[in-house]
């Protein structure tokens, strides 16, 4: 038996689980959590159903959500970067002003990411890839079938030839 | 001798002011890396175009003057935070203009076709009212996670806590807005 010095586990470093491993239970844990005792679950909108002060309270939630959404969607002018950026360099000193990259600040709009620029040819570019991988596919099997009729009309004309002009005529022509 | 020595003199001068300027440009990086998503989060916390563009003016003022021109050990944490405060500090000023909404809630009673728009308005700026008086701990959080759209990981980072703090810091000031906001509605 191997004695353990003080502060040190039988848990070796070698047999930690990866982080990963350990945020993918995490995330199955919430997501139980959130089924069984979320405001989705069936007996909490069982209760809710039958609980006006509940019902209230979640109202109050959803109102909360909603302005939050209202916040979130309500777009600002296209050239407000622009005059934030200008407003925001007349603050900083001569030279930085006088940069370069100043110039391009001035003249900066928001831009998508390249997440979200990519996004429209998303769809484009899956079917291109199904196209590639269908014409990969047919390629494959019209390959393996030719492989598969030569191979059988090879062994079939062999038969043939063994049982018409004997096995070591057939050897002779098509081999061992 | 002394053309020389002045002609020196400024030639130092300008090696110290090009100096200066060289290690300030980060402010111009962060100006462009992060400068659209200050002004959605100012937008949204504010909701006035004129009160985006000062708090952005007052955020790269203070990042510029930052421990006499120091930079930042984390500029997007650095930023965040100074615009959260300028803005917050404008919208509590706003608040005791608050007021003007009573004649707003009359206006409702003249035109009734404009009862759907005043209602968003006054949601919205009801949530404004109501994160400004949360406490500054749940605040912060609400603003960077729901104003900024930073992910919990950053928010947790900006503020110097866990992420899981700051999901319950975000779990409670929901409640607390909801309550309040409630409360409202029913007297």
């Amino acid at each position: 038996m191997r004695l353990l010095a003080r502060g040190q586990t039988t848990y070796s470093q070698k047999d930690k689980p990866a982080a990963g491993r350990c945020r993918q239970i995490r995330q199955r844990l919430a997501d139980s959590m959130l089924q069984r005792l979320g405001p989705e679950a069936p007996w909490v909108q069982r209760h809710v159903a039958r609980c006006p002060r509940c019902q209230k309270r979640l109202a109050a939630l959803g109102k909360v959500d909603l302005a939050l959404s209202i916040l979130k969607s309500q777009p600002h002018r296209l050239d407000l970067l622009i005059r934030a950026n200008t407003a925001a360099m007349r603050m900083l000193s001569h030279r930085l002003r006088e940069a370069k990259e100043a110039a391009k600040l001035e003249q900066a709009r928001p831009e998508p990411g390249l997440m979200e620029r990519c996004a429209r040819y998303r769809i484009s570019a899956t079917h291109l890839a199904a196209c590639i991988a269908i014409l990969f596919l047919t390629k494959a099997g019209i390959f393996s079938s030719f492989d598969k009729a030569h191979t059988r009309g090879s062994a079939a004309l062999k038969q043939y030839y063994s049982t018409q002009a004997g096995e070591d005529v057939a050897r002779e022509v098509f081999g061992a | 001798m002394f053309n020389k020595a002045v002609s020196y003199d400024l030639l130092w001068e300008s090696a110290a002011l090009e100096g200066v300027d060289e290690s300030q440009r980060w402010i111009l990086a962060g100006m462009r890396k992060h400068g659209h998503e200050l002004i959605t989060l100012l937008w949204r916390i504010l909701g006035n175009e004129q009160d985006v563009c000062d708090a952005y003016q007052t955020t790269f003022l203070r990042l510029a003057h930052h421990e006499d021109g120091l930079k930042p050990r984390w500029v997007k944490a650095y930023l965040f935070r100074t615009a959260s405060n300028a803005a917050i500090s404008m919208l509590r000023q706003r608040i005791v203009e608050r007021k003007a909404l009573s004649s707003v809630m009359q206006t409702i009673e003249e035109a009734p076709d404009a009862l759907i728009d005043v209602n968003v308005k006054h949601l919205t700026e009801n949530l404004r009212y109501h994160v400004a008086q949360l406490p500054e701990h749940l605040r912060n959080v609400v603003m960077l996670r729901d104003f900024g759209e930073l992910s919990y990981v950053e928010v947790a980072r900006i503020l110097g806590v866990s992420v899981g703090t700051a999901r319950v810091y975000r779990c409670k000031a929901v409640q607390l807005l909801a309550t309040w906001m409630n409360k409202e509605a029913n007297q």
